[in-house]
């Protein structure tokens, strides 16, 4: 379904519960990895990925279609996933490193990722990227969204965008070089 | 010795991690709906006919809300203003005893003395002959008596 069509539904008292679902399952596979990517840990992306839908939910009528609703919700997902990491340092007084280690301790664990050892090792590389930058590569590289898009999302010029994802690539590279020649 | 690691040349996991357990893009939807649906039940009972107006309906509405509002405070003022009118005030005072009176306002040196009277009483002896009963020689006697720094001369 069209995403204007959901918007007309939403308006509709009457049909706003139904709208609403169709956006969710058109939506929620790829908010949630976008969450999980940044979060890693699952309970901890549903909780996100819920919050980023009933923030949805509650602003929806006020939605000015100027940009486009793929984005917005996107945006809103992005702030949810910033907001839960920033707060979780302030939270329990962790230096940068202490929560980065706590995300690289779940990635270890992960099932997904047992018996592959370079896409650990990329995995590894990629949680070692500033969190902004770490959205702007998981953005680009698995969600295949375009600079301008991700602009809409992040509110940073395209020149910034792709200086952030090529400089990303290149620490990621680097990293999993040097583990390889470690191990 | 190993190949360098390139990105570009790494084939690509869309999702690297974990799936999420096998039903959680059905429950999802589900338990949406369950967090949104008290809130919007609450609303509605409140508030749903409000909601079914359209957007200019409702502007209206709030517009003849507030205008109602300044109508009223002030037609409730200009009632409270009103009620009290200077004939009601002159006939309230004029029941009381002007003895009594002249005794309330001596009470205090704040409201009128002595000296206000002997002085009221030398300018025109009719406005006080009738609760004033004082000789002329008592009133200059009064007057006489006022402290010099209060005359300002």
């Amino acid at each position: 379904m069209e995403d204007q069509e959901i918007l007309a539904k939403f308006a509709d008292p009457a049909a706003r519960n139904v709208a609403f679902n169709q956006l969710v399952r058109k939506y929620q596979s790829k908010i949630y990895w976008h969450v999980r990517k940044m979060v890693i840990d699952h309970n901890d992306a549903d909780d996100l990925t819920q919050d980023t839908f009933v923030k949805v939910w509650n602003h929806l009528e006020n939605f000015r279609r100027d940009a486009s609703l793929y984005t917005w919700i996107y945006r809103i997902a992005t702030n949810e996933c910033l907001n839960f990491l920033s707060s979780k340092r302030r939270k329990f007084f962790m230096p940068l490193h202490d929560v980065g280690t706590e995300l690289l301790q779940k990635v270890e664990a992960d099932p997904g990722l047992a018996g592959d050892e370079i896409e650990l090792r990329l995995q590894k590389a990629i949680l070692r990227l500033p969190d902004k930058q770490r959205l702007v590569f998981n953005m680009k590289y698995y969600d295949d969204i375009t600079y301008e898009q991700m602009a809409e999302i992040t509110g940073t010029s395209v020149g910034a965008l792709k200086a952030s994802y090529h400089h990303a690539v290149k620490k990621i590279e680097q990293y999993v070089n040097e583990e390889s020649h470690l191990n | 010795m190993n190949t360098p690691f390139r990105l570009d040349e790494h084939k690509r996991r869309p999702q690297p991690l974990a799936p999420p357990p096998a039903d959680y893009f059905e429950r999802l939807p589900r338990q949406l709906m369950a967090r949104v649906q008290p809130a919007a039940g609450r609303s509605e009972a409140a508030f749903g006919w409000l909601a079914a107006l359209s957007m200019p309906l409702r502007t209206a509405l709030a517009s003849v809300v507030v205008l109602g509002g300044f109508a009223t405070s002030f037609l409730l003022s200009q009632s409270a203003v009103t009620s009290v009118t200077p004939a009601a005030t002159v006939a309230s005072l004029e029941a009381v005893p002007r003895t009594e009176m002249m005794q309330y306002l001596l009470a205090s040196d704040s409201r009128v003395t002595l000296t206000d009277l002997a002085e009221l009483s030398t300018a025109d002896h009719s406005l006080t002959d009738s609760f004033l009963q004082a000789s002329p020689d008592e009133l200059q006697d009064a007057l006489d008596a006022q402290p010099t720094d209060d005359t300002y001369l």
